[in-house]
């Protein structure tokens, strides 16, 4: 049985059958062990779980056999009691949704996730030093209560927001995957009864209808008609028929067994196709449900941003930490209490932590995922924002995401000349001469030959977008008619049909017969398509130019040249024919017989060629160009056939109009495939077959030696494969995926895309990102966007950053020097978390600086977040200036009030002692400890507006990193003078509003020292002006390497 | 600065306007802050000091508030608004010391001596050991009060005006004489232990120099102790000296040290001769004079000064 299993996984998912191949026999064992292979890659265990679980069989027991195995009978049902023991048993009919991390587990990871960490040590810490102080003198000062306080305040907050806006986001999936609850018509004790599929066990009998979705894994016990569409499963878009025999060793081929969540097709022929079958697995035993559970078994990987957050918090953290525990060291040895040493600590840490920086960054994705979701990008995984903007793979699905999964008119061929059609998305301007008698010929063939007709009530739709009923070709024709000719269903009224055969696999063809629309013609019109081989070989003339010709050997050539050029094209080719009946033999009162065939069916005449394809979106090239000098790599997996893959890719610009591939070079030069020098082909088509065969090292050179690639005939777990392939070049891959058993690949991918129209909710489970219009160019503006946000979250960390040099300082000089305390720690805290944050989201609004699709994309090893320059420049450079400037603040406020600078040096432990209440300053004056308390407040205050001035040309200089700010545009970004005014209403508000709140120890400050770190700010923004403009003018050079982040 | 000096209203203040720039929200605060005091000194009504003594640093925000306190009240006079605004704008604005928010206004603060890590003088008569580290400190406080040195240094200036030596602000500026004679009893001439080894404490007052600030004209600030808290009894009698008990008005103003090198801060000594033995008697030295403020509660050295006294025998 092992065998057996495995092949569930080794379905070959020819999805183009229409192309008459007839390899149908081989086509089922190809694959047959590429599972395995696949499996072996993948984790051990799931291979033994598969096998075990998979021990189906019940496709090829008889009717009585399965009454027996489950216990039932087809005809009364199972006893509701019985269902109900089962239901007990086996639990409910419904896949069990992914394993969700519980909500508080989330919400607990965001409380000690990242910077928390290290404020709760500080909080501890806090409330240590007060008990000691408390324990040895109970009025000792609150400062560190306050502090404590506020450093939890500010974990939770942050700590909340950032669950928000987590939660948020995954909302809108839930609300996306919320399906309508599925009701099943069963048998039980005899009665049919409608219940909620949830409540199905197996060996209920159920009947299921055309347009209703299988509400579990069913063997057929008998059917009528019944076609169901499998895409979801298997890829495989063409419908498949249903019927109670045992017709293939797989399950998964069998014709009588209907999977779960696959739909039964709404046919065009009355009665729509129905079948009753027996429930043989339910839930997550059902085929679906293992593949779903397999999708859970493969890793989630971390996202690029995640990681590139992490190592940030990293750096930041251990700089926190080890100026934090060298300078403890400092303190201690300074003869300083080991207490205030702890204090010293905190402030350091809370000093070099950006509190703000990881909800501001939470909040930057979410604009952007908002941004994106405008643009049918509909982001899931907050993180996967930025990582599409590191793609360098992408593996696009053709059916859908290239294409307009639309079969569509694509080219003509009569009177020995091929024309084409337009087939662009509103099929406006058909070009071809439509003079030419022929065409009227062929378009009535067109029109009467097609049992496709619109659903009614469709008046207003726009012709392509009104719904049809019936196959993907008859609807391409029935709209390429109705586009041309007008009402079709009118012209079909006029010309009534007397008798039909429908196409079917044997005949390939179809045939109508109809009374003709002139009343004093009396003649039948038979009119016949289908297969163009097997219409020819019923023709015995041909209309040239509306005359009918013996068919000769020419003509025969001319038609086999343009029958292989079309099929060469990678389209579906169809023959039209048709023949008028005498009215000798068949007069107006004729009765026709469908099954006794007693009319012709030979010597019709051939009236044309028409060729059909799934066309590419018109959206598509473009964004396959622009993939491209974004350097990235656009690879198409496909089920379909190799030809029309290739053919859809040239035109897309996969691969590119003057690439060949090995084929090529050896049909231009007349050589054999193996005398090619593989070097010289650009593009590659590789066939799921020959992938099986390849070794991962063989993959990987495929991979890497050729730019342009398209997969064909590849079962999506092959995607997996190249996915896995992909990722061993250090790529970063975007796969797009629809059916259920994408979903591996999926999750495999470093970002998972699903298709919202098309895509099954396994596969949107899976992926990180849904594209709502299943469009390829969307995926593009992701692209872009990604790098946006990328870009813009450097500026913001930079900025951010920044300060923290300017904060940390005077700690430092507090212990060192011993001047009074130049800030506050609860004051910047306010920094952080008040004045910064605006600002720092509103870089997020920054447009790009150049077109930034036209580089590379990240290394995603090399190119990080945080790099030396970009540290070194915002720490050393531009921090060092501000804290430079924001001393300056505070010494002009302490001189102005009586202190010198060379007073403040080492008068600390005078300053806080409270019993010194006539400190002489440096003009002899004498303060209490109040006033000089009341004085460093003000210091603190000044302090804060000194880096809260500076911050805003801080800001002003981060909107660039290597263009000037004019070329830039001042006041492009509107959003950015929002930061700038919420900066100063803040700081307004604060050291005006809160003076008289003790704990935040703001004091109101003079007007003019607001204008003091001006000239400062001013430096600043000359300063980068000059760096950037060195950047620039020496590309390549040691100051662009070094200061350019 | 901040502005501690709180005041109550006035009901007939010529300078009403100007005065109700102080918020009342301060108040309040102090009300919140300090009850038992407050009501202590509910009954004492304050005269404000000129507006550029007063500490006064206005919110912006209080431009609205005076404006619904006045609506408020409802004065009818036409020009008050007129002159509210001129008043707000000179808080902005002061043209003569050319700055915007410089009102922070000044007020004495005073210190007393011997200095010590807390204002509560314990000490037993009996062991010298307890109160020799205050003979100490009164000592090395007095060196420059010397009378040699006083006389070499400073000239001796006529009492009872300011002492204004006007000129380059650079030019050094001549200190006023004030001797360690003048405190007499506490001088530590006669008594080298200050009265500590008798339980008759001296404590020394001084009040905390500022540049350019004088007390308000023609009116030495006196100095009056009494019982914060407790029977008014438990301190009977004190002696100042000087005995005038006030800083004479020569020793105003103060250039600050750079140019006025010598400058000696005036003292008031208080003997308290009969105090209350083996308990503690909190004392309070307030500054009495125009426009001192001496009931801040945040600053508790704002005109005056608390302290305890526990002799024991």
């Amino acid at each position: 049985m092992r065998q057996k299993t495995l092949e569930i996984y080794s379905v070959e998912l020819d999805g183009t059958k229409d192309i008459e191949k007839t390899d149908e026999g081989d086509g089922k064992e190809k694959y047959r062990g590429l599972k395995n292979k696949c499996l072996d890659l993948n984790k051990h265990h799931q291979k033994e779980e598969f096998k075990k679980e998979l021990d189906l069989d019940d496709h090829k027991l008889s009717n009585k056999e399965l009454e027996r195995k489950y216990g039932t009978d087809i005809i009364t049902g199972l006893s509701s009691s019985r269902a109900a023991e089962l239901l007990a048993r086996d639990g409910p009919n419904a896949l069990s949704p992914p394993k969700r991390t519980s909500e508080i587990i989330k919400f607990l990871k965001q409380m000690v996730g990242g910077f928390s960490i290290l404020l709760w040590i500080g909080a501890f810490l806090c409330y240590v030093a007060y008990g000691i102080l408390y324990s040895s003198n109970t009025s000792a000062s609150l400062d560190n209560v306050y502090l404590g306080s506020v450093l939890i305040l500010v974990v939770i907050l942050t700590g909340v927001f950032a669950y928000y806006q987590e939660a948020k986001s995954t909302n809108i999936m839930a609300s996306f995957s919320k399906m309508i609850p599925q009701q099943a018509l069963v048998i039980r004790d005899s009665e049919k009864k409608i219940i909620p599929a949830e409540q199905l066990v197996v060996g209920d009998i159920v009947e299921v209808k055309g347009g209703d979705q299988i509400p579990a894994d069913i063997r057929v016990l008998f059917s009528q008609g019944c076609r169901v569409d499998n895409s979801c499963l298997t890829g495989e878009s063409e419908p498949q028929s249903r019927c109670s025999e045992f017709t293939h060793e797989n399950p998964l081929e069998t014709k009588n067994i209907c999977f779960y969540s696959t739909t039964c097709l709404e046919g065009s022929a009355s009665p729509a196709g129905t079948a009753t079958g027996m429930v043989i697995s339910t839930g997550d035993r059902t085929i679906i449900g293992h593949i779903a559970s397999l999708a859970s078994g493969v890793g989630n990987e971390k996202t690029p941003i995640a990681v590139e957050i992490e190592h940030f918090v990293h750096i930041v953290a251990g700089v926190a930490v080890s100026i934090g525990i060298l300078f403890f060291i400092i303190a201690v040895s300074m003869k300083y209490h080991v207490l205030d040493a702890i204090i010293f600590l905190i402030s350091i840490i809370v000093a070099n932590v950006p509190e703000g920086l990881l909800a501001t960054v939470t909040v930057t994705l979410s604009l952007t995922a908002k941004r994106m979701a405008k643009k049918n990008c509909l982001v899931k995984n907050l993180e996967a924002v930025e990582t599409l903007g590191s793609t360098s793979i992408i593996c696009s699905d053709k059916t859908g995401t290239l294409t307009q999964n639309r079969m569509t008119v694509a080219h003509l061929w009569f009177d020995n000349q091929i024309f084409v059609a337009d087939t662009s998305e509103d099929h406006s301007n058909q070009v071809f001469d439509q003079s030419s008698r022929t065409w009227a010929s062929l378009s009535k063939i067109i029109t009467l030959c097609n049992r496709a007709e619109f659903k009614p009530g469709q008046e207003s739709v726009p012709i392509m977008k009104k719904v049809v009923v019936g196959d993907a070709s008859e609807t391409a024709l029935l709209k390429f008619s109705e586009v041309i000719l007008g009402d079709v269903m009118e012209i079909r009224k006029r010309n009534r049909k007397v008798a039909e055969i429908p196409f079917n696999s044997t005949n390939k063809f179809q045939l109508s017969i109809h009374e003709t629309e002139d009343p004093s013609d009396k003649r039948f019109l038979a009119v016949m398509k289908g297969a163009p081989e097997r219409i020819l070989e019923k023709c015995s003339t041909i209309m040239i130019n509306g005359q009918e010709q013996p068919l000769d050997k020419g003509t025969a050539r001319a038609f086999h040249t343009a029958y292989m050029e079309l099929g060469g094209l990678g389209e579906r080719v169809l023959g039209f024919c048709h023949l008028y009946l005498p009215t000798d033999k068949f007069p107006e009162t004729y009765s026709f017989d469908t099954d006794a065939m007693n009319f012709p069916t030979s010597n019709f005449c051939f009236v044309g060629l028409l060729s059909m394809i799934d066309p590419p979106r018109s959206t598509v090239p473009d964004a396959v160009t622009k993939c491209r000098s974004a350097g990235i790599k656009v690879i198409m997996v496909t089920g379909d056939h190799p030809i029309t893959a290739k053919a859809i890719a040239k035109s897309v610009g996969i691969i590119s109009a003057n690439s060949e591939t090995v084929e090529d070079i050896a049909n231009r030069l007349n050589i054999a495939v193996e005398q090619v020098n593989k070097r010289d082909a650009k593009a590659a088509v590789v066939t799921g077959q020959e992938l099986k065969d390849m070794s991962p090292e063989q993959l990987d050179e495929l991979l890497a030696g050729y730019p342009e690639i398209v997969f064909a005939r590849t079962s999506p777990q092959q995607k997996l494969i190249i996915v896995e392939g992909c990722q061993r070049q250090e790529a970063v891959v975007a796969v797009t995926g629809d059916g259920v058993n994408d979903s591996p690949a999926l999750k495999k991918a470093d970002i998972g895309i699903a298709m919202g129209i098309a895509g099954s909710d396994a596969a949107k489970n899976a992926a990180d990102m849904v594209l709502l219009d299943d469009n390829f160019a969307s995926i593009v503006t992701g692209v872009e966007e990604g790098r946006l946000i990328f870009d813009n979250l450097k500026k913001t960390i930079a900025y951010t950053l920044t300060k923290n040099i300017a904060e940390l300082c005077p700690f430092l000089i507090y212990i060192i020097v011993g001047l009074p305390l130049p800030i506050g720690t609860i004051t910047l805290l306010f920094i952080d978390l008040g004045t910064d944050i605006i600002p720092s989201v509103a870089l997020a609004y920054e447009k790009a600086e150049s077109d930034i699709m036209n580089r590379k994309p990240r290394h995603k090893k090399r190119d990080r977040l945080v790099n030396m320059p970009l540290a070194v420049y915002s720490y050393l450079h531009i921090g060092l200036m501000q804290a430079l400037g924001a001393f300056l603040v505070y010494f002009t406020v302490y001189a102005q009030q009586g202190f010198l600078p060379r007073t403040l040096i080492n008068l600390r432990v005078e300053w806080e002692k409270d019993y010194v209440n006539d400190l002489e300053d440096s003009y002899g004056q004498e303060w209490t400890r109040y006033q000089r308390r009341h004085l460093e407040w003000t210091g603190y205050t000044a302090f804060f507006i000194g880096i809260l001035v500076q911050q805003i040309a801080d800001l002003v200089i981060r909107k660039t990193r290597r263009n000037s700010i004019f070329q830039q545009g001042l006041f492009r970004n509107k959003v950015i003078w929002v930061g700038i005014a919420s900066q100063i209403v803040i700081g307004l508000l604060l050291s005006y509003g809160l003076g008289s709140v003790t704990a935040l120890s703001f004091a109101m400050l003079r007007a003019q020292y607001w204008f003091v770190a001006v000239p400062h700010a001013v430096l600043i923004w000359v300063y980068d002006e000059v760096r950037k403009l060195f950047i620039r003018l020496y590309p390549g050079s040691w100051w662009d390497k070094n200061m350019y982040y | 600065m901040r502005r501690q000096l709180r005041s109550r209203r006035a009901p007939a203040f010529p300078y009403g306007y100007r005065y109700r720039l102080d918020d009342q929200d301060e108040v309040n605060q102090n009300y919140l802050a300090d009850e038992e005091e407050e009501a202590e000194e509910e009954a004492r009504v304050m005269v404000v000091p000129e507006l550029d003594e007063e500490e006064e640093e206005e919110k912006e925000e209080e431009e609205k508030e005076e404006k619904e306190e006045e609506e408020g009240q409802g004065q009818p006079t036409g020009n008050a608004w007129w002159q509210k605004l001129q008043i707000l704008n000179e808080y902005l604005w002061d043209p003569e010391r050319r700055m915007s928010l410089a009102r922070t206004g000044q007020s004495w603060r005073v210190m007393i001596r011997p200095f010590a890590h807390s204002l509560n003088f314990n000490f037993n008569v009996s062991e010298p050991d307890t109160w020799q580290h205050y003979v100490i400190s009164l000592n090395g406080f007095l060196q420059g009060y010397n009378d040699s040195l006083q006389e070499e240094m400073n000239v001796d200036c006529p009492p009872g005006q300011y002492f204004i030596q006007d000129g380059n602000e650079d030019e050094d500026k001549k200190a006023c004489q004030f001797k360690r004679s003048f405190l007499k009893n506490c001088s530590g001439l006669e008594d080298p232990t200050f009265g500590y080894s008798t339980g008759q404490p001296c404590i020394l007052l001084k009040m905390n120099r500022i540049v350019g600030f004088r007390p308000e004209l023609g009116d030495p600030v006196k100095v009056s102790c009494k019982v914060q808290r407790g029977d008014e009894n438990d301190i009977r009698s004190i002696n100042y000296y000087p005995e005038s008990a006030s800083f004479d008005l020569r020793y105003y103003p103060y250039y600050g040290k750079l140019t006025h090198v010598n400058y000696t801060s005036p003292l008031v000594a208080m003997h308290f001769t009969d105090v209350v033995k083996n308990q503690a008697v909190p004392v309070q030295c307030q500054l009495k004079g125009k426009g001192i403020i001496n009931d801040v509660i945040n600053d508790r050295f704002v005109g005056r000064v608390i302290f305890t006294l526990n002799i024991e025998t």
